[in-house]
Protein backbone atom coordinates (compact mmCIF):
# COMPACT_ATOMS: atom_id res chain seq x y z
CA UNK A 1 0.00 0.00 0.00
CA UNK A 2 2.81 2.37 1.01
CA UNK A 3 4.58 1.67 -2.25
CA UNK A 4 1.41 2.42 -4.18
CA UNK A 5 0.95 5.80 -2.44
CA UNK A 6 4.59 6.67 -3.07
CA UNK A 7 4.30 5.84 -6.75
CA UNK A 8 0.97 7.70 -6.94
CA UNK A 9 2.54 10.90 -5.55
CA UNK A 10 5.50 10.50 -7.91
CA UNK A 11 3.12 9.98 -10.83
CA UNK A 12 1.10 13.09 -9.95
CA UNK A 13 4.35 15.01 -9.75
CA UNK A 14 5.51 13.61 -13.11
CA UNK A 15 2.14 14.42 -14.61
CA UNK A 16 2.20 17.94 -13.20
CA UNK A 17 5.55 18.74 -14.73
CA UNK A 18 4.68 17.34 -18.16
CA UNK A 19 1.33 19.13 -17.90
CA UNK A 20 3.18 22.42 -17.46
CA UNK A 21 5.48 21.61 -20.39
CA UNK A 22 2.48 20.77 -22.59
CA UNK A 23 0.73 23.94 -21.47
CA UNK A 24 3.78 25.99 -22.44
CA UNK A 25 3.49 24.52 -25.94
CA UNK A 26 -0.29 24.94 -26.03
CA UNK A 27 -0.09 28.64 -25.09
CA UNK A 28 1.90 29.48 -28.21
CA UNK A 29 0.04 27.01 -30.44
CA UNK A 30 -3.29 28.57 -29.48
CA UNK A 31 -2.23 31.95 -30.80
CA UNK A 32 -0.04 31.32 -33.86
CA UNK A 33 -0.55 27.60 -34.56
CA UNK A 34 3.08 26.84 -33.83
CA UNK A 35 3.83 23.54 -32.09
CA UNK A 36 7.25 24.72 -30.97
CA UNK A 37 9.64 21.78 -30.88
CA UNK A 38 12.42 24.22 -29.89
CA UNK A 39 10.66 24.64 -26.54
CA UNK A 40 13.05 21.87 -25.44
CA UNK A 41 16.03 24.16 -26.02
CA UNK A 42 14.42 26.87 -23.88
CA UNK A 43 14.19 24.29 -21.09
CA UNK A 44 17.84 23.36 -21.72
CA UNK A 45 18.96 27.01 -21.59
CA UNK A 46 17.17 27.52 -18.26
CA UNK A 47 18.67 24.28 -16.94
CA UNK A 48 22.23 25.31 -17.95
CA UNK A 49 21.65 28.64 -16.19
CA UNK A 50 20.70 26.79 -13.00
CA UNK A 51 23.76 24.53 -13.25
CA UNK A 52 26.23 27.37 -13.86
CA UNK A 53 24.82 29.86 -11.35
CA UNK A 54 23.58 27.64 -8.52
CA UNK A 55 26.63 28.44 -6.39
CA UNK A 56 25.53 32.10 -6.36
CA UNK A 57 22.44 31.09 -4.35
CA UNK A 58 19.00 29.89 -5.36
CA UNK A 59 17.56 33.41 -5.05
CA UNK A 60 19.83 34.53 -7.91
CA UNK A 61 19.96 31.31 -9.90
CA UNK A 62 16.21 30.65 -10.18
CA UNK A 63 15.19 34.21 -11.22
CA UNK A 64 18.11 34.24 -13.68
CA UNK A 65 16.95 30.97 -15.25
CA UNK A 66 13.46 32.47 -15.66
CA UNK A 67 14.93 35.57 -17.32
CA UNK A 68 17.03 33.42 -19.69
CA UNK A 69 14.03 31.24 -20.63
CA UNK A 70 11.76 34.22 -21.28
CA UNK A 71 14.48 36.07 -23.20
CA UNK A 72 15.25 33.06 -25.42
CA UNK A 73 11.57 32.43 -26.02
CA UNK A 74 11.01 36.06 -27.10
CA UNK A 75 14.20 35.99 -29.17
CA UNK A 76 12.90 32.96 -31.10
CA UNK A 77 9.66 34.81 -31.78
CA UNK A 78 11.29 38.05 -32.93
CA UNK A 79 14.09 36.56 -34.99
CA UNK A 80 12.40 33.52 -36.53
CA UNK A 81 8.67 33.05 -36.09
CA UNK A 82 7.57 36.69 -36.48
CA UNK A 83 8.98 36.49 -40.03
CA UNK A 84 6.79 33.48 -40.82
CA UNK A 85 3.35 34.85 -40.00
CA UNK A 86 1.75 33.59 -43.20
CA UNK A 87 3.41 30.15 -43.04
CA UNK A 88 1.33 27.01 -42.55
CA UNK A 89 1.47 25.13 -39.21
CA UNK A 90 3.49 22.38 -40.93
CA UNK A 91 6.11 24.89 -42.12
CA UNK A 92 6.27 26.44 -38.65
CA UNK A 93 6.77 23.00 -37.10
CA UNK A 94 9.63 22.21 -39.50
CA UNK A 95 11.20 25.59 -38.75
CA UNK A 96 11.01 24.83 -35.04
CA UNK A 97 12.74 21.46 -35.66
CA UNK A 98 15.51 23.32 -37.47
CA UNK A 99 15.82 25.83 -34.66
CA UNK A 100 15.93 23.01 -32.12
CA UNK A 101 18.81 21.24 -33.89
CA UNK A 102 20.66 24.52 -34.40
CA UNK A 103 20.44 25.42 -30.72
CA UNK A 104 21.57 21.94 -29.66
CA UNK A 105 24.69 22.37 -31.79
CA UNK A 106 25.24 25.83 -30.29
CA UNK A 107 25.02 24.32 -26.78
CA UNK A 108 27.53 21.64 -27.86
CA UNK A 109 29.94 24.33 -29.03
CA UNK A 110 29.53 26.40 -25.88
CA UNK A 111 29.38 23.69 -23.20
CA UNK A 112 30.73 20.57 -25.02
CA UNK A 113 28.87 17.30 -25.35
CA UNK A 114 29.67 16.31 -21.78
CA UNK A 115 26.91 16.76 -19.25
CA UNK A 116 27.40 19.61 -16.78
CA UNK A 117 26.59 18.89 -13.16
CA UNK A 118 25.79 20.86 -10.01
CA UNK A 119 23.89 20.05 -6.82
CA UNK A 120 20.85 22.06 -7.85
CA UNK A 121 18.17 21.90 -5.13
CA UNK A 122 19.93 19.01 -3.38
CA UNK A 123 17.89 19.73 -0.24
CA UNK A 124 14.83 18.53 -2.17
CA UNK A 125 16.38 15.11 -2.80
CA UNK A 126 15.47 13.83 0.66
CA UNK A 127 12.30 11.96 1.58
CA UNK A 128 9.80 12.98 4.20
CA UNK A 129 7.60 10.76 6.33
CA UNK A 130 3.87 11.37 5.92
CA UNK A 131 1.78 8.99 8.06
CA UNK A 132 4.33 6.24 7.70
CA UNK A 133 4.70 6.71 3.96
CA UNK A 134 8.04 7.95 2.59
CA UNK A 135 7.44 10.65 0.02
CA UNK A 136 10.08 12.47 -1.98
CA UNK A 137 10.28 16.15 -1.07
CA UNK A 138 10.82 17.00 -4.76
CA UNK A 139 7.50 15.37 -5.70
CA UNK A 140 5.68 17.48 -3.12
CA UNK A 141 7.46 20.67 -4.22
CA UNK A 142 6.72 19.88 -7.87
CA UNK A 143 3.01 19.43 -7.18
CA UNK A 144 2.88 22.69 -5.16
CA UNK A 145 4.89 24.57 -7.82
CA UNK A 146 2.72 23.30 -10.68
CA UNK A 147 -0.48 24.00 -8.72
CA UNK A 148 0.63 27.54 -7.89
CA UNK A 149 1.66 28.29 -11.47
CA UNK A 150 -1.62 26.95 -12.80
CA UNK A 151 -3.59 28.95 -10.27
CA UNK A 152 -1.64 32.12 -11.12
CA UNK A 153 -2.01 31.55 -14.84
CA UNK A 154 -5.74 30.86 -14.50
CA UNK A 155 -6.19 34.07 -12.48
CA UNK A 156 -4.17 36.03 -15.02
CA UNK A 157 -6.12 34.66 -17.99
CA UNK A 158 -9.52 35.13 -16.36
CA UNK A 159 -9.12 38.41 -14.49
CA UNK A 160 -6.67 40.62 -16.36
CA UNK A 161 -7.34 42.48 -19.59
CA UNK A 162 -4.18 41.03 -21.17
CA UNK A 163 -5.20 37.53 -20.12
CA UNK A 164 -8.61 37.97 -21.73
CA UNK A 165 -6.95 39.27 -24.87
CA UNK A 166 -4.72 36.20 -24.95
CA UNK A 167 -7.74 33.91 -24.55
CA UNK A 168 -9.56 35.76 -27.32
CA UNK A 169 -6.57 35.54 -29.66
CA UNK A 170 -6.22 31.83 -28.93
CA UNK A 171 -9.90 31.26 -29.70
CA UNK A 172 -10.16 33.37 -32.88
CA UNK A 173 -7.05 35.28 -33.91
CA UNK A 174 -8.59 37.12 -36.86
CA UNK A 175 -11.59 38.37 -34.88
CA UNK A 176 -9.32 39.36 -31.99
CA UNK A 177 -7.39 41.64 -34.34
CA UNK A 178 -10.62 43.02 -35.78
CA UNK A 179 -11.72 44.20 -32.34
CA UNK A 180 -8.41 45.95 -31.73
CA UNK A 181 -6.27 43.34 -29.97
CA UNK A 182 -2.63 43.85 -30.92
CA UNK A 183 -1.28 40.74 -32.64
CA UNK A 184 2.34 41.39 -31.69
CA UNK A 185 1.45 42.02 -28.04
CA UNK A 186 -0.52 38.80 -27.51
CA UNK A 187 1.99 36.72 -29.44
CA UNK A 188 4.84 38.18 -27.38
CA UNK A 189 2.86 37.54 -24.21
CA UNK A 190 2.24 33.91 -25.13
CA UNK A 191 5.97 33.35 -25.79
CA UNK A 192 6.90 35.07 -22.50
CA UNK A 193 4.46 32.98 -20.44
CA UNK A 194 5.61 29.87 -22.21
CA UNK A 195 9.20 30.80 -21.22
CA UNK A 196 8.19 31.09 -17.55
CA UNK A 197 6.61 27.63 -17.66
CA UNK A 198 9.69 26.23 -19.40
CA UNK A 199 11.86 27.61 -16.58
CA UNK A 200 9.68 25.81 -14.00
CA UNK A 201 10.00 22.55 -15.94
CA UNK A 202 13.76 23.10 -16.18
CA UNK A 203 14.06 23.62 -12.42
CA UNK A 204 12.26 20.40 -11.49
CA UNK A 205 14.03 18.35 -14.17
CA UNK A 206 17.45 19.71 -13.18
CA UNK A 207 16.86 18.92 -9.50
CA UNK A 208 15.81 15.40 -10.54
CA UNK A 209 18.88 14.68 -12.66
CA UNK A 210 21.50 17.16 -11.45
CA UNK A 211 23.08 16.96 -14.89
CA UNK A 212 22.41 18.87 -18.11
CA UNK A 213 23.56 18.15 -21.66
CA UNK A 214 22.85 19.80 -25.03
CA UNK A 215 19.73 17.71 -25.67
CA UNK A 216 18.41 17.87 -22.10
CA UNK A 217 15.01 19.31 -23.06
CA UNK A 218 14.35 17.08 -26.09
CA UNK A 219 12.77 14.03 -24.37
CA UNK A 220 10.67 16.33 -22.17
CA UNK A 221 9.33 18.24 -25.13
CA UNK A 222 8.60 15.09 -27.16
CA UNK A 223 6.43 13.71 -24.35
CA UNK A 224 4.86 17.13 -23.74
CA UNK A 225 4.02 17.52 -27.44
CA UNK A 226 2.49 14.06 -27.47
CA UNK A 227 0.50 14.95 -24.36
CA UNK A 228 -0.68 18.24 -25.83
CA UNK A 229 -1.82 16.47 -28.99
CA UNK A 230 -3.76 13.71 -27.23
CA UNK A 231 -5.38 16.18 -24.84
CA UNK A 232 -6.24 18.57 -27.65
CA UNK A 233 -3.57 21.17 -28.37
CA UNK A 234 -6.30 23.58 -29.56
CA UNK A 235 -7.39 24.11 -25.97
CA UNK A 236 -5.20 25.07 -23.02
CA UNK A 237 -7.07 22.74 -20.69
CA UNK A 238 -6.69 19.97 -23.27
CA UNK A 239 -2.93 20.45 -23.58
CA UNK A 240 -2.56 20.53 -19.79
CA UNK A 241 -4.68 17.42 -19.24
CA UNK A 242 -2.92 15.51 -22.03
CA UNK A 243 0.52 16.40 -20.70
CA UNK A 244 -0.53 15.36 -17.20
CA UNK A 245 -1.90 12.07 -18.48
CA UNK A 246 1.29 11.18 -20.34
CA UNK A 247 3.50 12.14 -17.39
CA UNK A 248 1.28 10.22 -14.98
CA UNK A 249 1.16 7.11 -17.18
CA UNK A 250 4.92 7.17 -17.82
CA UNK A 251 5.68 7.39 -14.11
CA UNK A 252 3.17 4.69 -13.15
CA UNK A 253 4.48 2.33 -15.83
CA UNK A 254 8.04 2.91 -14.60
CA UNK A 255 6.95 1.99 -11.06
CA UNK A 256 4.76 -1.00 -11.78
CA UNK A 257 5.97 -2.70 -14.93
CA UNK A 258 8.22 -5.71 -14.33
CA UNK A 259 11.91 -4.91 -14.88
CA UNK A 260 12.02 -6.72 -18.25
CA UNK A 261 9.16 -4.60 -19.57
CA UNK A 262 9.88 -1.24 -17.93
CA UNK A 263 12.72 -0.57 -20.36
CA UNK A 264 10.02 -0.31 -23.01
CA UNK A 265 7.70 1.94 -21.00
CA UNK A 266 7.79 4.70 -23.64
CA UNK A 267 6.59 2.15 -26.21
CA UNK A 268 3.53 1.47 -24.03
CA UNK A 269 2.90 5.20 -23.61
CA UNK A 270 3.09 5.80 -27.37
CA UNK A 271 0.88 2.76 -27.97
CA UNK A 272 -1.69 4.41 -25.73
CA UNK A 273 -1.28 7.63 -27.70
CA UNK A 274 -1.94 5.83 -31.00
CA UNK A 275 -5.10 4.31 -29.53
CA UNK A 276 -6.33 7.69 -28.32
CA UNK A 277 -5.66 9.35 -31.66
CA UNK A 278 -7.40 6.55 -33.55
CA UNK A 279 -10.60 7.14 -31.62
CA UNK A 280 -10.29 10.85 -30.77
CA UNK A 281 -8.14 12.40 -33.53
CA UNK A 282 -8.76 15.95 -32.29
CA UNK A 283 -7.79 15.08 -28.74
CA UNK A 284 -9.56 13.84 -25.65
CA UNK A 285 -11.06 17.19 -24.65
CA UNK A 286 -11.96 18.59 -28.08
CA UNK A 287 -15.40 17.95 -29.50
CA UNK A 288 -15.56 17.17 -33.22
CA UNK A 289 -12.54 17.15 -35.48
CA UNK A 290 -11.21 20.62 -34.70
CA UNK A 291 -10.55 23.36 -37.19
CA UNK A 292 -7.24 24.24 -38.79
CA UNK A 293 -6.23 27.89 -38.70
CA UNK A 294 -6.17 29.47 -42.17
CA UNK B 1 -9.41 65.15 -51.08
CA UNK B 2 -9.16 64.51 -47.33
CA UNK B 3 -11.74 66.07 -45.07
CA UNK B 4 -12.00 66.03 -41.29
CA UNK B 5 -15.69 65.21 -41.30
CA UNK B 6 -16.71 62.31 -39.04
CA UNK B 7 -17.40 59.29 -41.18
CA UNK B 8 -16.01 56.88 -43.74
CA UNK B 9 -14.80 57.61 -47.25
CA UNK B 10 -13.81 54.85 -49.64
CA UNK B 11 -12.32 55.59 -53.06
CA UNK B 12 -11.51 53.08 -55.76
CA UNK B 13 -11.25 50.18 -53.28
CA UNK B 14 -9.94 47.00 -54.88
CA UNK B 15 -9.50 43.64 -53.13
CA UNK B 16 -8.27 40.45 -54.75
CA UNK B 17 -7.45 36.98 -53.52
CA UNK B 18 -4.46 35.30 -55.19
CA UNK B 19 -4.94 37.46 -58.26
CA UNK B 20 -8.71 36.92 -58.49
CA UNK B 21 -10.47 40.27 -58.06
CA UNK B 22 -13.29 40.36 -55.50
CA UNK B 23 -13.80 44.13 -55.28
CA UNK B 24 -13.00 46.22 -58.36
CA UNK B 25 -13.04 49.90 -57.56
CA UNK B 26 -15.75 50.67 -55.02
CA UNK B 27 -16.45 54.29 -54.04
CA UNK B 28 -18.72 55.09 -51.13
CA UNK B 29 -19.14 57.50 -48.28
CA UNK B 30 -20.95 57.16 -44.96
CA UNK B 31 -21.49 60.27 -42.87
CA UNK B 32 -22.26 60.60 -39.17
CA UNK B 33 -25.85 59.69 -38.41
CA UNK B 34 -26.28 58.03 -41.79
CA UNK B 35 -26.95 54.38 -42.66
CA UNK B 36 -25.71 53.03 -45.96
CA UNK B 37 -26.69 49.59 -47.23
CA UNK B 38 -24.62 47.30 -49.44
CA UNK B 39 -26.56 44.45 -51.05
CA UNK B 40 -25.92 41.99 -53.83
CA UNK B 41 -25.80 38.29 -54.64
CA UNK B 42 -23.36 35.84 -53.04
CA UNK B 43 -19.80 36.47 -54.16
CA UNK B 44 -20.52 40.07 -55.16
CA UNK B 45 -17.69 41.34 -52.91
CA UNK B 46 -19.73 42.73 -50.01
CA UNK B 47 -17.80 41.10 -47.16
CA UNK B 48 -14.50 41.69 -48.96
CA UNK B 49 -15.35 45.40 -49.09
CA UNK B 50 -15.73 45.46 -45.30
CA UNK B 51 -12.55 43.44 -44.75
CA UNK B 52 -10.73 45.77 -47.15
CA UNK B 53 -11.90 48.80 -45.17
CA UNK B 54 -10.69 47.18 -41.93
CA UNK B 55 -7.27 46.38 -43.42
CA UNK B 56 -7.86 42.67 -42.82
CA UNK B 57 -7.06 41.77 -46.42
CA UNK B 58 -4.65 43.15 -49.01
CA UNK B 59 -6.26 46.07 -50.85
CA UNK B 60 -5.56 49.09 -53.02
CA UNK B 61 -7.43 52.38 -53.13
CA UNK B 62 -8.06 54.90 -50.39
CA UNK B 63 -9.92 54.39 -47.12
CA UNK B 64 -10.32 57.43 -44.89
CA UNK B 65 -11.74 57.16 -41.40
CA UNK B 66 -12.70 60.49 -39.89
CA UNK B 67 -10.57 62.10 -42.60
CA UNK B 68 -7.46 60.01 -41.87
CA UNK B 69 -6.03 57.72 -44.56
CA UNK B 70 -5.57 54.28 -42.99
CA UNK B 71 -3.42 52.86 -45.81
CA UNK B 72 -1.08 50.14 -44.58
CA UNK B 73 -2.49 49.98 -41.05
CA UNK B 74 -3.23 46.52 -39.58
CA UNK B 75 -6.83 45.91 -38.39
CA UNK B 76 -6.01 46.54 -34.72
CA UNK B 77 -4.79 50.05 -35.60
CA UNK B 78 -7.65 50.75 -38.00
CA UNK B 79 -10.04 50.02 -35.11
CA UNK B 80 -8.37 52.76 -33.06
CA UNK B 81 -9.21 55.32 -35.72
CA UNK B 82 -12.87 54.94 -34.73
CA UNK B 83 -14.35 52.08 -36.75
CA UNK B 84 -15.75 48.75 -35.55
CA UNK B 85 -16.78 45.67 -37.50
CA UNK B 86 -19.51 43.24 -36.51
CA UNK B 87 -18.34 40.23 -38.54
CA UNK B 88 -20.47 37.78 -40.48
CA UNK B 89 -21.35 34.82 -38.28
CA UNK B 90 -21.02 37.03 -35.19
CA UNK B 91 -17.67 35.58 -34.07
CA UNK B 92 -18.27 36.14 -30.41
CA UNK B 93 -15.86 34.37 -28.05
CA UNK B 94 -18.11 31.50 -27.13
CA UNK B 95 -16.01 30.10 -24.26
CA UNK B 96 -15.93 33.48 -22.48
CA UNK B 97 -18.75 35.07 -20.52
CA UNK B 98 -20.97 37.77 -21.98
CA UNK B 99 -19.32 40.29 -19.66
CA UNK B 100 -15.81 39.29 -20.75
CA UNK B 101 -16.84 39.58 -24.41
CA UNK B 102 -17.99 43.12 -23.69
CA UNK B 103 -14.76 43.90 -21.81
CA UNK B 104 -12.81 42.77 -24.87
CA UNK B 105 -14.71 45.35 -26.90
CA UNK B 106 -13.04 48.01 -24.74
CA UNK B 107 -9.62 47.11 -26.17
CA UNK B 108 -10.32 49.13 -29.32
CA UNK B 109 -11.60 52.15 -27.38
CA UNK B 110 -9.70 55.35 -28.03
CA UNK B 111 -10.55 57.07 -24.75
CA UNK B 112 -10.24 55.29 -21.43
CA UNK B 113 -13.00 57.31 -19.75
CA UNK B 114 -16.75 56.69 -19.81
CA UNK B 115 -16.49 52.92 -19.41
CA UNK B 116 -19.31 52.51 -16.83
CA UNK B 117 -21.50 54.63 -19.11
CA UNK B 118 -20.59 52.39 -22.07
CA UNK B 119 -21.79 49.32 -20.16
CA UNK B 120 -24.96 51.15 -19.13
CA UNK B 121 -25.66 52.15 -22.74
CA UNK B 122 -25.30 48.64 -24.18
CA UNK B 123 -27.36 47.17 -21.35
CA UNK B 124 -30.10 49.71 -22.08
CA UNK B 125 -29.94 48.85 -25.77
CA UNK B 126 -29.85 45.09 -25.15
CA UNK B 127 -31.31 44.35 -21.66
CA UNK B 128 -30.93 40.60 -22.17
CA UNK B 129 -27.14 40.99 -22.07
CA UNK B 130 -27.27 42.52 -18.60
CA UNK B 131 -29.42 39.63 -17.42
CA UNK B 132 -27.06 37.03 -18.95
CA UNK B 133 -23.76 38.84 -18.33
CA UNK B 134 -22.30 35.94 -16.33
CA UNK B 135 -23.39 33.31 -18.85
CA UNK B 136 -21.00 31.70 -21.31
CA UNK B 137 -21.53 33.50 -24.65
CA UNK B 138 -21.74 30.23 -26.58
CA UNK B 139 -24.90 29.34 -24.64
CA UNK B 140 -26.83 32.35 -25.97
CA UNK B 141 -29.35 32.01 -28.79
CA UNK B 142 -28.39 33.23 -32.27
CA UNK B 143 -30.27 36.50 -31.82
CA UNK B 144 -28.70 37.10 -28.42
CA UNK B 145 -25.25 36.37 -29.84
CA UNK B 146 -25.86 38.94 -32.58
CA UNK B 147 -26.86 41.47 -29.93
CA UNK B 148 -23.65 40.65 -28.08
CA UNK B 149 -21.56 41.09 -31.25
CA UNK B 150 -23.10 44.53 -31.85
CA UNK B 151 -22.76 45.48 -28.17
CA UNK B 152 -19.10 44.39 -28.18
CA UNK B 153 -18.41 46.68 -31.11
CA UNK B 154 -20.21 49.58 -29.40
CA UNK B 155 -18.01 49.22 -26.30
CA UNK B 156 -15.18 50.68 -28.39
CA UNK B 157 -17.33 53.81 -28.90
CA UNK B 158 -16.70 53.85 -32.66
CA UNK B 159 -17.79 56.68 -34.93
CA UNK B 160 -18.40 54.20 -37.72
CA UNK B 161 -19.89 50.73 -37.37
CA UNK B 162 -19.70 48.13 -40.14
CA UNK B 163 -22.08 45.16 -40.00
CA UNK B 164 -21.72 42.03 -42.10
CA UNK B 165 -25.02 40.17 -42.49
CA UNK B 166 -26.42 40.98 -39.03
CA UNK B 167 -29.71 39.20 -39.80
CA UNK B 168 -28.12 35.95 -40.99
CA UNK B 169 -29.82 32.94 -39.42
CA UNK B 170 -32.02 34.99 -37.09
CA UNK B 171 -35.75 34.70 -36.44
CA UNK B 172 -37.96 37.60 -37.64
CA UNK B 173 -38.33 38.84 -34.04
CA UNK B 174 -34.59 38.78 -33.49
CA UNK B 175 -34.05 40.65 -36.78
CA UNK B 176 -36.49 43.35 -35.61
CA UNK B 177 -34.61 43.69 -32.31
CA UNK B 178 -31.29 44.04 -34.12
CA UNK B 179 -32.54 46.66 -36.60
CA UNK B 180 -34.32 48.64 -33.88
CA UNK B 181 -30.99 48.80 -32.02
CA UNK B 182 -29.19 49.85 -35.19
CA UNK B 183 -31.69 52.66 -35.64
CA UNK B 184 -30.87 53.89 -32.13
CA UNK B 185 -27.16 53.70 -32.97
CA UNK B 186 -27.67 55.69 -36.17
CA UNK B 187 -29.75 58.31 -34.38
CA UNK B 188 -26.98 58.62 -31.78
CA UNK B 189 -24.85 60.03 -34.59
CA UNK B 190 -22.82 57.02 -35.64
CA UNK B 191 -22.18 56.19 -39.29
CA UNK B 192 -23.56 52.74 -40.15
CA UNK B 193 -22.51 50.62 -43.15
CA UNK B 194 -24.54 47.46 -43.37
CA UNK B 195 -23.98 44.51 -45.67
CA UNK B 196 -27.06 42.32 -46.05
CA UNK B 197 -28.77 39.63 -48.09
CA UNK B 198 -32.24 40.82 -47.03
CA UNK B 199 -32.61 43.45 -49.73
CA UNK B 200 -36.03 44.85 -48.86
CA UNK B 201 -35.18 45.24 -45.20
CA UNK B 202 -31.86 46.93 -45.92
CA UNK B 203 -33.20 49.32 -48.54
CA UNK B 204 -36.04 50.40 -46.26
CA UNK B 205 -33.69 50.89 -43.32
CA UNK B 206 -30.81 52.67 -45.06
CA UNK B 207 -30.63 56.26 -46.26
CA UNK B 208 -29.02 54.93 -49.42
CA UNK B 209 -28.29 51.39 -50.64
CA UNK B 210 -25.66 50.35 -53.15
CA UNK B 211 -26.04 47.20 -55.18
CA UNK B 212 -22.77 45.35 -55.66
CA UNK B 213 -22.27 43.00 -58.60
CA UNK B 214 -19.02 41.26 -59.40
CA UNK B 215 -17.06 43.69 -57.23
CA UNK B 216 -18.60 46.83 -58.74
CA UNK B 217 -21.42 49.13 -57.59
CA UNK B 218 -24.02 48.85 -60.32
CA UNK B 219 -27.06 50.57 -58.82
CA UNK B 220 -27.98 53.06 -56.09
CA UNK B 221 -31.35 52.74 -54.38
CA UNK B 222 -33.35 54.84 -51.92
CA UNK B 223 -35.80 53.76 -49.19
CA UNK B 224 -38.74 54.22 -51.60
CA UNK B 225 -37.36 51.38 -53.77
CA UNK B 226 -37.79 48.82 -50.97
CA UNK B 227 -41.05 47.41 -52.31
CA UNK B 228 -40.35 47.90 -55.99
CA UNK B 229 -40.10 44.36 -57.33
CA UNK B 230 -38.74 45.49 -60.71
CA UNK B 231 -35.91 47.40 -59.11
CA UNK B 232 -35.04 44.51 -56.80
CA UNK B 233 -35.07 42.04 -59.72
CA UNK B 234 -32.81 44.40 -61.66
CA UNK B 235 -30.53 44.71 -58.63
CA UNK B 236 -29.99 40.97 -58.27
CA UNK B 237 -30.34 39.60 -61.78
CA UNK B 238 -29.12 42.55 -63.87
Amino acid sequence: MNQFIQSLVDAISGGAILGLAALSIGLVFGVIRLANFAQGEIITAAAYTLIFTWQLGWFISIPLSIVVAVALSLLMEFTVFSRMRTATPATLLIASFGLSFLLQRVYEMLFTNTVQTAPVGSALAQSIDVGGVRIQMLSVVTIILAGSLLYGLTLFLAKSSLGLQLQAAAADFQTARLIGISASRVIGLSFALSGVLAAAVAFVSTVQTGAVGPSFGVPIVILALVGAVIGGIDKLSGALAGGFLVGFATSMLASWLPQDFSNFRDAYVFGLVILVLLFRPSGLLIRGRGVART
Amino acid sequence: MPTHEIGLQVENLCVSYQGVPAVRGVDLEVKAGEAIGLIGPNGAGKSSTLLGIMGATARTGTVRINGIDVAGLPPEKVVRQGVALVPEGRHIFSELSVLNNLKLGLVGRREKTGIPEAFAEVFTLFPILEEFQGRKAGLLSGGQQQQLAIARSLMANPDIILLDEPSLGLSPTAVDTVFEALDVVRKAGKAVLIVEQRAEFTIAFSDKTFVLHDGLITLTLGPSDANNVDVLTEAYFG
